[in-house]
C-alpha cells in the first residue's frame, strides 16, 4: 500500500466537480428538466395571451394605458429564467446532500473558491441551455427578429448569467444546511437579485425594439450590470468559504 | 499526536461530550461506549466538522481547523453515512476523490482490492447493499492513505468476512506515526488487531488503554 501522490491542479479539481455533477444531472435528471418544463409552461401560456410583433411599436392596451410590447416581453422572458434558474439553483447542494457526500467533500484538500467556481459553472450550464432554447423559443412566438441583433443579446446574456450564478450559488450555499432551504433560497437571493433582472430587462427591452447594439453597450444599466458581476463574483469567491462554514 | 483538551461540545441543551481531555498516539484505537455516549461526535471534532463549545483539538502539533487544506489532507474520515455520490458507481466515486487527493488509477485498484470491491465497481452507490456501501464508504476515507484515519461505524451491517477485510485495510495504521481511530459497537473485532482502545460514557472519558496482551487493556486514567 503506497499512494501515490500527484497533486492535480486547482483547475483539475474544479472540473472533476463540474464533470461529476453533470454526470449526476444526466442520469438523474432532476435540475434541467423541472428547469424546462417550468419554462416551456409560461412560454406557452404567454403565446397564447400576448400579441407577436413587439417590433413594429405595437402596444399592449392596459387598464392604465399603454405599454411597449418589447418592454412586456423582456419582462416575461427575465422572469422566467429568474424562477427557472431558481428551480435549479435550489438543488445546487442536493446531490451533497444524499449520504452526506457534503462531509467527504468539506474535507477534500481543494480550496473553497474551487467548490463554489465548480458549483456556479454547473448553474451557469444549466441556464445557459435553459436559454439556448428559451430565448430562440421567444423569438419565433413573437417575432422578436434577434437573430439581427445576437451580438448585443448575447453580451447582456452573458452579463446576466454570470450575475444570476454568482448570488443564486452563493445563497443556495448559505440556505443548504437548513431545514426550509427551498423557501429560504428565494427569500434570500431574491433582494439581491432585483438590480440584476432591472438592468436585463431594460436592456433586453432596448434590443427588443430594434435599437442600434451602440445604444445598448452605451447604456448606464449594461455598465450596472458588469459592475455587479465584478464585485459579488469577488465578494463571492472570497466570502464563500465563510459561506459554508 | 491526537490532543483532545478539554473539550465540550453541546448542541442546544444536549452535552454530547463533556470536559473531555485525552492524547491519542500512533496506532489503531477503539473508541467505545453506548449510544449516545459520544463517540461520532468525537470523531467529527477531531475532522473538523463539528466545532468545540469549550476546549480544542490538536492534531499533529496543530489546531484542527477545516480552513487549513493541509489538516483536510491529514484527514480520512467515514461517517454514520457513506459520504458517497450515489448516482455515481463505485469506481466513478473512489476515482473522483482520488482525483481530488492526488491519487493515482493504481491507489484506487488497490483499495477496491482491498475492500472486496471489484464486482460493485460499476454499480451506483444507491444501488448497494448498506454492508457493501459501507465497505465503499471505507474505502474513500483510506484511499489517500491519510495521516489520521477516523471511521466511525465500519462494522456496521458487516458479516465476518466483510469485517475482517475492513480490518486489514486498516491495520497499515499500526505502523508508523499514523493513528486509526475506530468508533464501534464491535469491540470484539476491533480488540483483535487494535493497538489500545478508549471507552466514553455520557460524554465523558471512562477509560484509555493499551493493549499488552490480545483483549487486555490497561486503565490509563
Amino acid at each position: 500500500m503506497n499512494a501515490q501522490v500527484v497533486e492535480p491542479g486547482f483547475l483539475s479539481k474544479t472540473m472533476a466537480l463540474v464533470r461529476k455533477d453533470v454526470r449526476v444531472e444526466i442520469r438523474a435528471r432532476e435540475t434541467l428538466l423541472p428547469m424546462m418544463m417550468f419554462a416551456f409552461t409560461v412560454t406557452l401560456l404567454l403565446a397564447f395571451t400576448l400579441p407577436g410583433g413587439p417590433t413594429g411599436g405595437r402596444a399592449l392596451r392596459l387598464p392604465a394605458g399603454t405599454l411597449p410590447a418589447s418592454d412586456v416581453l423582456a419582462g416575461f422572458l427575465w422572469v422566467t429564467v429568474l424562477f427557472a434558474g431558481l428551480i435549479g439553483a435550489a438543488r445546487t447542494f442536493e446531490v451533497e446532500r444524499e449520504h452526506a457526500a457534503i462531509e467527504a467533500l468539506l474535507l477534500v484538500p481543494l480550496d473553497r473558491s474551487g467548490l463554489f467556481i465548480a458549483k456556479a459553472l454547473v448553474n451557469l450550464t444549466y441556464v445557459v441551455a435553459l436559454q439556448v432554447i428559451l430565448i430562440p423559443a421567444f423569438s419565433l412566438l413573437f417575432d422578436l427578429r434577434l437573430a439581427e441583433r445576437s451580438g448585443s443579446m448575447l453580451a447582456v446574456v452573458a452579463l446576466v448569467d454570470v450575475g444570476f450564478v454568482v448570488v443564486a450559488t452563493t445563497f443556495a450555499a448559505l440556505a443548504a444546511r437548513t431545514r426550509s432551504r427551498e423557501l429560504l433560497l428565494p427569500i434570500l437571493s431574491l433582494p439581491a437579485l432585483v438590480p440584476i433582472f432591472i438592468a436585463a430587462v431594460e436592456l433586453t427591452s432596448t434590443i427588443f425594439a430594434g435599437e442600434p447594439a451602440g445604444s445598448v453597450a452605451g447604456s448606464g444599466w449594461f455598465g450596472v450590470l458588469l459592475a455587479f458581476d465584478v464585485i459579488f463574483t469577488i465578494t463571492s469567491i472570497v466570502t464563500f468559504e465563510f459561506v459554508l462554514d | 499526536m491526537i490532543r483532545v483538551n478539554d473539550l465540550t461540545i453541546a448542541f442546544g441543551r444536549t452535552v454530547a461530550i463533556n470536559n473531555l481531555s485525552l492524547e491519542i498516539g500512533p496506532g489503531v484505537f477503539g473508541l467505545f461506549g453506548q449510544n449516545g455516549s459520544g463517540k461520532s461526535t468525537l470523531l467529527r471534532a477531531i475532522a473538523g466538522l463539528v466545532r468545540p463549545t469549550y476546549g480544542q483539538v490538536i492534531g499533529r502539533g496543530h489546531r484542527v481547523n477545516l480552513s487549513d487544506e493541509t489538516f483536510r489532507r491529514s484527514i480520512g474520515y467515514a461517517g454514520h453515512e457513506s459520504g458517497l455520490y450515489g448516482r455515481l458507481t463505485v469506481g466513478e466515486n473512489l476515482r473522483l476523490f482520488g482525483s481530488l487527493y492526488g491519487v493515482g488509477p493504481g491507489r484506487v485498484g488497490e483499495a477496491i482490492r482491498e475492500l472486496d470491491l471489484g464486482r460493485f465497481e460499476h454499480t451506483r452507490a444507491e444501488a448497494l447493499s448498506a454492508g457493501t456501501r459501507r465497505r465503499a464508504s471505507v474505502a474513500r476515507a483510506l484511499l489517500h492513505e491519510p495521516p489520521i484515519l477516523l471511521l466511525d461505524e465500519p462494522y456496521a451491517n458487516l458479516d465476518d468476512e466483510a469485517a475482517n477485510l475492513v480490518s486489514a485495510a486498516v491495520e497499515p495504521w499500526k505502523a508508523g506515526e499514523r493513528i486509526a481511530l475506530i468508533a464501534t459497537h464491535g469491540a470484539k473485532k476491533v480488540k483483535a488487531f487494535a493497538d489500545g482502545g478508549i471507552i466514553l460514557r455520557d460524554g465523558r472519558l471512562v477509560m484509555q488503554g493499551r493493549y499488552d496482551h490480545p483483549n487486555t487493556a490497561t486503565a490509563s486514567t
